[in-house]
């Protein structure tokens, strides 16, 4: 019989929890060993002593003193859990005024959109004169040689429009503009300039 | 709190044994009630529950580590603990077999920081007869003749000396099955182990004791 079970049995007996099976098994052991009877009836009888001898409670000393210590940590524990809330400043007592407030200027933009809106779609011829002259201040087209005029030609839409300069001076046909030096035909200033943009 | 929950309270309020029915009183509502009540946050309700059960587990300390002021306060933080984790307890559980767990920590995490202060072993070795407090209780708590009493006292004292000499684990085996009467499924509830540890820790403990005592008587 494995140890475990042996001990399981010991203890069992001890506490008067055994099984008939169990019983019976311990009966085996006890024929077999002639003083594991009177070695257990000791032990049972320690167990008994040991129930009588010891207080299952003890009062602790100073028990009204030991419950109003308690309780004062206790009282502590609550309040670090909930702690006492501060003193609310005029305006925010007025938070539950937030909520309608809100909502009622949600609603007024949103009538005042519409207007705003209706009103548009009434003046739409003007609002079309008014890009055909934005388009028409767009068209301006500035050069800093006051010999060039340019003439700005897009359709009715306004979606196409070509730019026509005159005033240009013919481009030679003898440029070569694979390989034109840059430095030929061009301003000093320009030159200047791509020479420290190439350094 | 209204006028009928405070007169329940002064009721429960009530100290053991300042008049015939105030330990009735006290015993008429049963702990899942107050512990129902502590759990809405009713406070009067804990020190009802205090008051019945720190006896016992005052006494579960004091034998676990044989020293009264250390006792004191343990137990303290016992209830501290219990009242933090009494909104998670579950009522399907058995209130004393979740308190004593409770104090098996508070108890091995005492001794385990004893250990460390005094760099020494968690063993037989940290408690010894000269750990016990002077003043720690001993006697049978029933009156008994003089001459009786005497020699139940001295049992009495015996028995301590030897538990104190159990290792941690024996010791408070021991302690919850003979002492408080917990069954073994309980005591491996509370202790955090196996049926069969606590059959093994029981059965060493006891022959560890009863080896003890043969010793003493025959020396004597």
């Amino acid at each position: 019989m494995k140890k475990e079970t042996t001990e399981e049995l010991f203890m069992k007996w001890i506490d008067g929890a055994l099984s008939p099976d169990e019983e019976k098994q311990l009966q085996v052991l006890m024929e077999g060993d002639s003083n594991l009877e009177s070695e257990l009836t000791r032990m049972k009888a320690l167990s008994e002593s040991l129930h009588a001898e010891i207080p299952a409670s003890v009062e602790p000393p100073y028990g009204d003193f030991f419950n109003s210590q308690l309780m004062r940590k206790v009282d502590l524990e609550i309040k670090a859990q909930h702690p006492a809330k501060k003193a609310e400043r005029w305006w925010q007592s007025l938070r539950w005024a937030w909520a309608p407030a809100g909502a009622l200027a949600l609603v007024l933009s949103f009538f005042a959109g519409h207007r705003i809106s209706r009103t548009s779609d009434t003046q739409g011829l003007a609002s079309s004169s008014r890009m055909e002259s934005s388009m028409a201040s767009l068209t301006e087209v500035y050069f800093a040689g006051e010999a060039l005029e340019a003439e700005v030609i897009s359709d009715s839409e306004g979606q196409v429009s070509a730019i026509v300069v005159n005033g240009l001076s013919a481009i030679r046909d003898d440029i070569d503009f694979v390989t034109v030096s840059t430095e030929a035909n061009l301003p000093s200033t320009y030159r200047n300039f791509e020479a420290r943009r190439f350094q | 709190m209204n006028f009928f929950r405070w007169l329940t309270s002064k009721n429960l309020m009530a100290p053991a044994g300042a008049s015939p029915d105030a330990g009735a009183s006290e015993q008429e509502v049963p702990d899942h009630e107050l512990i129902k009540a502590c759990q809405k946050g009713d406070t009067r309700a804990f020190e009802s529950l205090v008051t019945r059960h720190r006896g016992k587990v005052y006494a579960m300390v004091q034998n676990m580590i044989k020293n009264e002021a250390d006792a004191w306060d343990l137990s303290q933080e016992v209830f501290l603990k219990v009242w933090k984790a009494l909104p998670k307890f579950e009522a399907r559980a058995k209130f004393s077999t979740w308190l004593y767990r409770i104090t098996h920590n508070v108890v091995y995490d005492w001794l385990r920081k004893r250990k460390i202060d005094s760099a020494g072993e968690l063993d037989d070795g940290i408690l010894n007869q000269s750990d016990i407090a002077a003043g720690s209780r001993t006697s049978p708590s029933t009156s008994a003749r003089p001459d009786q009493a005497l020699a139940n006292s001295e049992l009495g004292q015996r028995i301590n000396s030897a538990l104190a000499t159990l290792n941690a684990e024996h010791r408070e085996t021991i302690l919850l099955r003979e002492v408080q009467g917990f069954d073994y499924k309980e005591i491996a509830k509370v202790m955090d182990c196996s049926l069969g540890t606590v059959m093994s820790r029981l059965y060493y403990a006891r022959k560890k004791l009863q080896s003890l005592l043969s010793d003493e008587k025959r020396n004597d």
